[in-house]
């Protein structure tokens, strides 16, 4: 059986009473202390209390000077027992009910964050409220609260690679909870994390560690995050996919899978978690294989344009292999090959932006962007054609040339000897 | 010449004095004779320098935006461009080869003693002119190898006492290498070396024309008649048979080795590895190399550059340093000098290509 809340009216209620509790003074100001005695005393003890101080020594609040009766409550100037007197406001352990509310009192508070940044980011109760999470906080006691993210006692910036929030962190802190075990009885899909880790994205962020690549939050958001709604992956993808995205986004084919329910923009084609790097087998009409062909029927007219464009791009492909050839063959008997390297070049550009113009799902833009990559292609292969004639034309005309010497040479040499025949004559009788 | 028209040049333009030099300039026959024709093998491959420096001229623009373009427009784009190209930077090569050997053959035969000390002055101050050709050409093309290997250049001369930092700038025309400095080589290289050049070699053939050709020491030793050919026809027909062979061999090397252009200059991309000048400045380059880097509290490169002047200098005044007749002990050490001097610069520019 699915849990499934009971809306948001008891998150708002929630939400709302953290503010009042924030604004009624409920929840204690952080204070700073020249020594934090909770701290102190609690990082000398065994058990859980001991092990929480002793972690909050490394933790981005204590680190700011923000002393544990920040969330605990108590007076931390007060070295005995009585600081943790509930007259001095100690609370003890917040109840997991009242983690945002704690949390918010200072995250939503622009004039206490500025103290510490002075370009902080400011949480956004109204973004959380948009969230599974935030929808769910009063209802489920499953649901991610802040330090189930975050961590606690040792809550680190996320730009810290120790971070569970650090970009490569990300989705392993998602799968903590977004797994089958955890998420038994929701009736959602538990594969995320292992599709991720295998896709194109994942790949790029965990094991080339470029941190640009997205993680779960970058599509999902973070403190708001919830699926991106079928009107809105387009838009999620195109934030870093944006020509192909702005393509897609004027195609008659985004305008027509408004009306196919299970048709979802990128996703249709490209999948979700497990986005695999783009090959030109996607444009393959071989049914299971090309992407196409799971809508659109053999023979359609679809399938006809893909058969099109597949081919189109084979063809530029083989131009530009021959023109490298070519050139490449030009340059090794030492000729200059530098123009057809430029037309190479701009016949690879066209190769790379037909793959994006395949987004607009336009015949005459496709058919354009061919064009333009054929010309450039072929005048490529003009000039290794005619680097590699010259070359041979060179030599015959080297060969031409040294005949013409070597024949100089050898009438000047007749005429040497012959002055020299004549010098060591004897002269004519009388001389 | 001889008819009517023949007559009237020669009342006008005096070809009589010509024809007379023709007639009585004879060349000494002996077992060193072979080294009599490197001068006019340098003459001939400088004449080859104009011919395809003014061809090239049609087609070159002097400016860091365009010099690149028109030298890769000129080896792509005109007729036997890259012929011309090619042909000039061969010949450059070949040019300073002949030179040297030129320099070398006359200094171990003793050339230079009386009354040719100018004829040697002038030659030195050739050679000297065929090195700054040398560099100022090698900017042009504006190539990477070109810019980081004037680099290094400029930056010695910035090294030598006194002067080293004016010339510097005066070279660059700036602090750095810039457009600037690009126009500026090329006003050297195509209208002040040019110029200087010609006034001088004109002095140097004048000279080898006034005093003869020089015998060496040994020969005149020998004693006894001495043999020797008429400058024209038989040594003029000796020397084309040099000329039509190293044009053979320019053709060969231009059409087998086309001088590569590279990428184009860019001052903001690190220096590619390999940078190193021209192999006539190699050994050179490689004794600032070996130097390390303080001698007795001195910079090494200082010290260096302070001793190949001192050396170059010396090698300059030898006509004053050397016995007249070159034929006492004196002569004999200089001649070691000079086998020495030999070593040294084939040694170090070998050493330079490691």
């Amino acid at each position: 059986m699915s849990p499934r809340p009971r809306r948001t009216a008891p998150a708002r209620t929630l939400l709302g009473l953290a503010g009042l509790l924030t604004l009624g003074g409920f929840v204690v100001a952080p204070a700073r202390a020249a020594v934090d005695h909770c701290q102190k005393c609690h990082s000398e003890q065994d058990g859980k209390a001991g092990e929480a101080a002793r972690k909050y020594a490394a933790d981005i609040h204590a680190r700011r000077g923000i002393p544990c009766s920040g969330c605990h409550g108590g007076d931390p100037n007060d070295p005995e027992p009585t600081g943790m007197d509930p007259g001095q406001g100690f609370r003890g352990v917040p109840a997991r009910a009242e983690i945002v509310g704690l949390c918010v009192a200072c995250h939503a508070d622009a004039a206490r964050m500025k103290r510490y940044n002075p370009r902080p980011y400011i949480f956004s109760v109204d973004e959380f409220r948009t969230s599974v999470h935030g929808r769910r906080q009063a209802t489920d006691p499953k649901v991610a609260t802040c330090i189930s993210c975050h961590g606690v006692h040792d809550i680190r910036p996320h730009t810290d690679p120790a971070s569970p929030v650090y970009a490569a962190n990300v989705p392993a802190t998602c799968a903590k909870c977004h797994n089958a075990d955890y998420m038994k009885g929701y009736g959602i899909p538990t594969n995320q994390y292992s599709l991720y880790v295998r896709s194109v994205h994942g790949q790029a962020l965990l094991e080339k560690g470029d941190l640009s690549a997205p993680a779960c939050n970058d599509c999902h958001g973070n403190h708001g995050a919830a699926p991106p709604g079928v009107e809105s992956i387009s838009m999620v993808c195109a934030t870093c996919h944006g020509r192909e995205g702005e393509l897609f986004a004027k195609s008659k084919m985004a305008e027509g899978m408004k009306h196919i329910p299970t048709a979802r923009g990128c996703e249709t084609c490209h999948g979700n978690h497990g986005v695999k790097h783009p090959t030109d087998a996607m444009l393959s009409t071989a049914a299971g294989v090309g992407a196409c062909t799971g809508c659109h029927e053999p023979g359609s007219t679809a399938d006809r344009a893909t058969l099109f464009i597949a081919s189109g791009l084979d063809t530029l492909k083989w131009k530009v292999a021959g023109a490298e050839s070519l050139l490449a063959m030009a340059e090794l008997k030492g000729m200059d090959a530098s123009l057809g390297r430029e037309r190479l070049r701009a016949a690879r550009d066209q190769l790379i932006g037909l793959r994006a113009a395949l987004h607009a799902f336009d015949g005459e833009q496709i058919t354009s962007v061919l064009q333009t990559g054929f010309e450039h292609a072929t005048a490529a292969r003009e000039q290794g054609a005619g680097a590699l004639r010259d070359w041979r034309v060179r030599r015959l005309g080297l060969a031409a040339a040294l005949a013409v010497i070597l024949v100089l040479i050898a009438l000047l040499v007749g005429r040497i000897r012959a002055l020299a025949v004549a010098r060591s004559a004897p002269g004519p009788p009388g001389a | 010449m001889n008819g009517r028209l023949g007559g009237w040049l020669r009342g006008r333009l005096g070809l009589d004095v010509f024809t007379h030099l023709a007639e009585k300039k004879e060349v000494p026959v002996h077992k060193h004779s072979f080294w009599y024709y490197w001068g006019g093998m340098t003459l001939f491959l400088f004449g080859v320098q104009v011919g395809t420096g003014i061809l090239l001229l049609l087609y070159y623009r002097a400016s860091a935006d365009e010099a690149y373009e028109s030298v890769r427009f000129i080896m792509t784009q005109v007729h036997f461009g890259w012929l011309i190209r090619s042909i000039h930077s061969w010949s450059a090569n070949l040019m300073v080869g002949a030179a040297m050997v030129h320099m070398f053959s006359v200094f171990l035969m003793k050339g230079y003693r009386a009354p040719r000390e100018a004829t040697w002055f002038s030659g030195m101050a050739l050679l000297g002119l065929a090195l700054a050709f040398g560099f100022s050409g090698y900017l042009l093309p504006w190539n990477q190898l070109a810019f980081f290997a004037t680099k290094v250049g400029t930056d010695i001369t910035g090294d030598l006492p006194l002067l080293g930092p004016f010339l510097k700038r005066f070279l660059l025309g700036g602090e750095q290498i810039t457009g600037g400095t690009l126009t500026r080589f090329y006003g050297f290289h195509v209208a002040v070396l040019p110029a200087i050049t010609t006034a001088l070699l004109g002095l140097h053939l004048y000279l080898v024309q006034f005093h003869g050709m020089s015998v060496p020491p040994s020969v005149e030793a020998a004693g006894g008649p001495r043999r020797s050919l008429k400058f024209v026809p038989e040594f003029l027909l000796r020397d084309s048979v040099g000329w039509l062979a190293a044009l053979g061999v320019l053709g060969l090397l231009a059409a087998l080795f086309p001088w590569e252009l590279g990428l184009k200059a860019d001052p903001y991309v690190p220096a590619p590895p390999g940078i190193r000048p021209e192999w006539y400045f190699g050994w050179m380059f490689q004794t600032l190399r070996v130097l390390p880097a303080h001698v007795l509290g001195f910079e090494g490169e200082f010290l260096g550059i302070i001793a190949i002047g001192l050396a170059a200098a010396v090698w300059l005044l030898v006509p004053l340093l050397d016995d007249p007749l070159g034929r006492d002990r004196r002569a004999r050490l200089w001649t070691a000098v000079g086998w020495l001097a030999i070593a040294y610069v084939v040694i170090l520019t070998g050493l330079s290509y490691r």
